[in-house]
């Protein structure tokens, strides 16, 4: 693999004793020491293990239904009761209150007003919310990647066309495009010739967030790909006769990977933040799947008497984002300390 | 200087006649629905969605009916199916709250995003910086709307602070007007707080250890003066670029989540309402007129920042 | 630079000083600029749902009633007055009761003389008959009670330019109204908004919610701009109704009445509350409820409502052509729960006719909640097509019943998806025979005037399937049962036997599970401190009295 940082010798190492032979001395790969420097940055190592351990609770939701909490994230117990110290308790109360969280197996988090184990739904609801966050990021990432090797490598009209297309995607908020595609697909959902999407299937907020951002990756990358491409050992390889897909892909991506992997831990976060507007506002998730957006969009109708059933789901995205922004800082500085990577916002 | 601004506005025509086709294609293509049956509105019958089919030409080339859409938004002609209202006529109304909201939170989000950073950049490693650099990254990550709901709940309720209802007008009442605008621009300035924050210090930390701040040490300056003067002056630079983006990007409806939850009637609330009704107009009305605004906005800043630019003004090619 | 500082500086000071002052002005909430004093002032409502047209020939729900009651007058009228005596016919722009032919099928009235619209128009009789057109041509759910006047069918079916059964005199004022047979329920639909007169500057064929016509009643449409807000303005020209004669039609106890909509509940409440609003239309939301009665049980009362809930199911498509499903659903409803997600408001019932409707008689042909035996009928019927599509709105309580019944649903076995609607659009999108997949939904009737026909013939008579606005979601359609509703329309009320008829019309109706009704909603009135309780009253049939409001 191709370092353009060159062989690097680890500074704190102990001077070595003369006499001893200079063939094992060995340099360290920029990934090495990349890790070291990371390693080093214990609040973001924290916060990449916070990260680590949403993911591996929320993956475990089936575990936490099936075994502990003995329901599903959409089942009604409207008028169930269940055993709290040796009483039966309602689970909604006659007059419509749901019952508050306490410690016990079920209900941990308490009740929403239709009956539905809060916690169970915000296990459910973080796999949804995790898994599209995660799915488009890495759809605009490989879209990205793309869009900027093609750009960068080949310049020309080719560069001028997807430039401007990503010029003009660039110009629409966000939020109004996700909205947009959002309720223009949920009439009749989305047909790709060889199939049909249904409106309300979970893959078209996927698509519409994991399009929505791929400017913000396509433009950094492409910098850094018309920037690399003017190196000699690019030149070498071309004077090689090596044909262009094989010196996009062996030469130039892996010299990108870093901005790469640092741009998708962050666009995880940012896609987080937007499924839940989306979801919030009802162009994304829709209801009664759980998502961690609409259980703030149902929690925000009883905000005032029941104020953890909004607080919880969003407290719940802010630690993940928070984790996955802190990480990816961390990741960038260990990566390139010289911070040349910056997410266009 | 006049080539560059020439280039700059047939670029922007460019870009919006683009933004124009991919509306159109949102809309009106992509949809795996009739549109006429939608166009028709909630009092259709089949006699009324087979004049209409015709009216809008779904048979006629596709051209055609881009034209035809054009012309309605153009000549502010389009109209809402749920409603029967004209759409541009709805978004004029809704501007005065939305750039009520815009404006004050921008003012604020800038005044302490440059407090913020300056700080931070200035006392770099040590724990003021820190503890606000803890503080921005929360607040990025927050969802708006959360944060709002979240406010609304302590200082609305809890604590009486601030009255929860809708907007009132500046021209009806200037103190309720600001009262019932501080939460929402609280709100919507958290998150940029912390974005901006963060670019300014790294910014203010990369001019630190330009030479003309040593130069400026040098010739005796007190330290104060060299941080302003020169190091947060020329740290600006980039974050007017991105405020022109932010800005547009808030009222050309990024605005419409904490419009939603603290009932403002602003453009981003007509969208909103447009979601719940399938009421595809007004959301082909906000969002063209959010993404011109965009574009029109960052070719206007681009233009300016070009005048200020010296190398520009003297003609040479344009920064890339 | 020190310019910039001193910009800086002001604009900081600038905004602590507003956050200052503002903080410190408080808000112990003036929503009116209008003080005291009887007859006057300002008063601010509040709407979960805005109206579904501002129009008084297409209006058709409780919201669209509650603000046109007192804006349009037909030529009779229902008293201002609280409970059963609210549903007493009484004479509006009509000189008097109309006089009926020995065989029931000839009305004569007489227009009271120098009536002037809100905007100055002289009122015509023939703005009677105009309103009567309206009906048909801008394809009104409430067309379907006028249809037996004679020529009525011709008229909307295109063949006749008039309605040949509507003889009207403008210099005189007399009115006569031939119809095809006796009509029990005649008195009670002249009464209704949709008969009320309109200038022929309306359009005809086409919702005027936007330009709403000039108001005949105490208040006029001053300003609309749906679905946000709407604003009531005293009628300069009521003195000429009232000048008339028109003793029954109450006048305006305020000068502005602004109408605001606000998708939240939980906020109207707090509002209210907090004195910022002086009305609510909706009741307080279930979690609200507890603490509304027990805090401000000085501005707060429960109110009785005449209104049935129910789930429609769509008889002509499967899976709900096949009875048994139906009667599956019927089965697995559990009226307690849904109780609960009303807040404790909802009396559990399994019948058409809610009590209070003449002709109600309590019976349960589905005992349950029994979900093995809905799973059972579910098995025999086995339908082929499971994936089904169940509407609710965007009301917070509604979108709860929603997910309820997409989960009982789920349940029995089918592949459910929810379609949630905003409230203002919902009714006209499932009454709309062009919206894709109406399976089932959410539904509820509320009582226009006290005959069980009102229950029966727009919600179950096959003749009531509409192209658009119609209000037969279940798209019912039972020949014999038809015929014993028309049948039953041509006798009066009084006559013996008729209610009894009635009570086994609603068993037969259960019987084929139409419909899976589940109960009837009791409704409140929550106030602002500033605002009259003892005289606001909540009519039977047109909800809160808006001339009943005034400042304390």
């Amino acid at each position: 693999m191709a370092a353009p940082f060159g062989e690097v010798e680890v500074a704190d190492e102990p001077p070595l004793p003369t006499g001893v032979p200079l063939a094992t001395v060995q340099g360290r790969s920029p990934w090495y020491l990349a890790g070291l420097r990371l390693r080093r940055n214990k609040v973001s190592l924290g916060f990449g293990v916070l990260f680590i351990a949403i993911v591996l609770l929320c993956l475990a939701a089936p575990l936490w239904a099936d075994h502990v909490a003995h329901t599903t994230p959409d089942a009604n117990h409207i008028t169930d009761t269940i055993d709290v110290g040796g009483q039966q308790v309602d689970i909604v109360s006659p007059d419509g209150t749901p019952i508050g969280p306490g410690l016990r197996g079920q209900y941990l988090l308490g009740a929403d007003q239709n009956g539905r184990d809060v916690m169970v739904r915000l296990l459910y609801g973080g796999r949804t919310s995790l898994f599209i966050g995660v799915v488009s990021a890495a759809i605009t990432t490989i879209v990205a990647v793309v869009v900027g090797l093609l750009c960068g490598y080949y310049r020309g009209w080719i560069d001028a066309i997807l430039s401007r297309v990503m010029d003009v995607v660039w110009a629409f908020p966000v939020l109004l495009l996700g909205i947009a595609l959002g309720t223009a697909l949920a009439v009749g959902g989305l047909s790709l010739g060889f199939t049909t999407i249904a409106g309300d299937s979970v893959w078209i907020p996927i698509l519409i967030i994991g399009l929505v951002y791929v400017p913000y990756m396509a433009r950094p990358i492409r910098g850094e790909i018309l920037a690399l491409r003017e190196k000699e050992f690019v030149e070498a390889a071309v004077a090689q006769g090596k044909g262009s897909l094989r010196i996009m892909i062996t030469e130039l991506l892996p010299n990108v990977v870093s901005t790469i992997i640092v741009f998708f831990t962050l666009n995880i976060a940012n896609d987080m933040l937007l499924e839940s507007a989306l979801s919030f506002l009802g162009a994304g998730v829709r209801p009664p799947s759980a998502s961690w957006g609409t259980m703030i969009a149902d929690g925000y109708q009883t905000i005032y008497t029941a104020p953890h059933l909004t607080i919880i789901p969003g407290l719940m995205i802010v630690l993940t984002v928070l984790s996955l922004n802190v990480f990816g800082d961390g990741l960038r500085d260990a990566l390139d300390p010289r911070a040349k990577i910056r997410l266009e916002h | 200087m006049f080539r560059f601004v020439a280039r700059r506005l047939t670029g922007m025509i460019a870009v919006l006649f683009a933004i124009s086709v991919i509306v159109f294609l949102i809309f009106n293509v992509i949809p795996n629905s009739n549109p006429a049956i939608r166009i028709a509105g909630k009092n259709a019958n089949p006699e009324l969605i087979a004049r209409v089919s015709s009216d809008l030409g779904l048979d006629q080339p596709i051209w055609v009916q881009y034209l035809t859409l054009m012309k309605k938004i153009f000549t502010g002609t389009l109209t809402s199916y749920a409603s029967a209202q004209n759409v541009t006529d709805q978004i004029w109304r809704g501007l005065p709250a939305t750039l009520s909201l815009t404006i004050g939170a921008a003012v604020l989000w800038m005044v302490l995003a440059v407090v913020f950073g300056y700080l931070s950049a200035i006392h770099s490693g040590k724990f003021t910086d820190r503890a606000l650099t803890i503080l921005s990254l929360v607040g990025i990550s927050m969802p708006v709307f959360w944060l709002a709901a979240i406010l609304l709940y302590f200082l609305t309720f809890k604590v009486q602070l601030f009255p929860t209802s809708s907007y009132v007008p500046l021209t009806t009442d200037p103190l309720r007007w600001a009262s019932h605008l501080i939460l929402p621009w609280l709100t919507l300035a958290v998150l940029y707080v912390g974005f901006y924050s963060r670019v300014l210090r790294s910014n203010m930390l990369d001019v630190m250890n330009e030479d003309y701040v040593r130069t400026a040490r040098a010739k005796g300056l007190p330290e104060r003066q060299v941080r302003i003067r020169h190091v947060l002056r020329n740290s600006m630079i980039p974050i007017v670029t991105l405020f022109g983006l932010d800005f547009g990007a808030v009222v050309g409806g990024g605005a419409i989540l904490t419009e939603t939850v603290f009932n403002i009637n602003g453009v981003g609330l007509y969208a909103g309402r447009a979601i719940g009704s399938l009421d595809l107009p007004p959301l082909v009305g906000v969002t063209m007129f959010g993404a011109f605004f965009i574009v029109f906005f960052n070719t206007v800043v681009d233009i300016l920042y070009a005048f200020l630019d010296p190398r520009i003004r003297l003609g040479e090619a344009a920064p890339a | 630079m020190t310019k910039m500082r001193k910009a800086v500086t002001a604009t900081v000071v600038a905004a602590l000083t507003t956050f200052g002052v503002a903080a410190c002005g408080g808000d112990t909430g003036d929503s009116s600029s209008g003080a005291g004093g009887t007859g006057t002032g300002d008063v601010n409502v509040t709407m979960t749902s805005f109206p579904d047209y501002v129009d008084p020939q297409l209006s058709y729900t409780v919201e669209g009633w509650e603000t046109l009651y007192n804006v349009y007058t037909p030529l009779l009228t229902y008293k201002h007055a609280k409970g059963e005596d609210g549903t007493t016919v009484v004479p509006g722009l009509a000189e008097a009761m109309p006089q009926v032919s020995p065989d029931g099928k000839t009305y004569k009235l007489k227009l009271r003389s120098n009536m002037k619209y809100s905007d100055g128009t002289p009122i015509k009789a023939s703005d009677f008959t105009y309103a009567i057109q309206r009906l048909f041509k801008a394809n009104s759910g409430g067309s379907v009670f006028y249809e037996t006047i004679v020529g009525a069918k011709d008229y909307a079916g295109g063949t006749a330019n008039t309605i040949s059964g509507i003889v009207t005199d403008d210099a005189t004022g007399d009115i006569t109204i031939n119809l095809t047979e006796p009509n029990g329920t005649f008195d009670s639909i002249l009464g209704l908004t949709f008969a009320a007169p309109v200038p022929p500057t309306t359009p005809l064929d086409k919702d005027a919610t936007n330009n709403p016509p000039p108001a005949s009643g105490p208040f006029m449409i001053s300003n609309v701009q749906a679905p946000q807000t709407m604003t009531l303005e005293r009628n300069p020209n009521f003195k000429s109704v009232k000048d008339a004669g028109a003793t029954e039609v109450a006048d305006a106890g305020v000068d502005k009445i602004t109408i605001t909509q606000n998708k939240s509940n939980t906020a109207q409440v707090t509002d209210i509350e907090q004195n910022r609003v002086d009305y609510m239309s909706d009741p307080p939301d279930a979690d609200r409820l507890a603490e509304v009665k027990s805090r401000f049980a000085d501005r707060f009362r429960m109110e009785e409502s005449i209104n049935t809930y129910y789930f429609w199911m769509n008889n002509e498509k499967a899976p709900f052509n096949d009875l048994r499903v139906r009667q599956a659903v019927n089965y697995a409803i559990d009226p307690e729960a849904l109780n609960r997600v009303f807040g404790g408001r909802l009396h559990a019932s399994q019948q058409i006719l809610p009590p209070g409707m003449p002709g109600y008689q309590e019976f349960k042909l589905y005992p349950g909640p029994d979900l093995n035996k809905a799973k059972q009928l579910i098995a025999e019927a086995n339908p082929a097509d499971k994936d089904i599509t169940v509407w609710t709105d965007d009301e917070p309580d509604r979108k709860r019943i929603g997910e309820y019944y997409h989960d009982v649903l789920s349940q029995l076995g089918f592949n459910a998806t929810l379609k949630v609607i905003s409230g203002d659009v919902y009714w006209a999108t499932i009454g709309n025979q062009s919206t894709p997949d109406l399976d089932t939904g959410f539904g509820d009737w509320f009582q226009d005037f006290p005959h069980p026909d009102d229950f029966f013939r727009p919600l179950l008579n096959g003749a009531s399937i509409l192209p658009t606005n119609g209000n037969n979601y279940s798209r019912a359609r039972f020949p014999e049962l038809d015929a014993k509703m028309n049948e039953l329309r041509t006798k009066q009320l009084e006559d013996p036997g008729v209610k009894d008829q009635y009570a086994a019309l609603d068993k037969a109706y259960m019987e084929q599970a139409a419909w899976a009704p589940y109960g009837n909603e009791q409704y409140t009135t929550f106030l602002s401190e500033r605002m009259d309780f003892d005289k606001s009253y909540r009519h039977l049939l047109f909800s809160q009295d808006f001339s009943s409001f005034a400042i304390k």
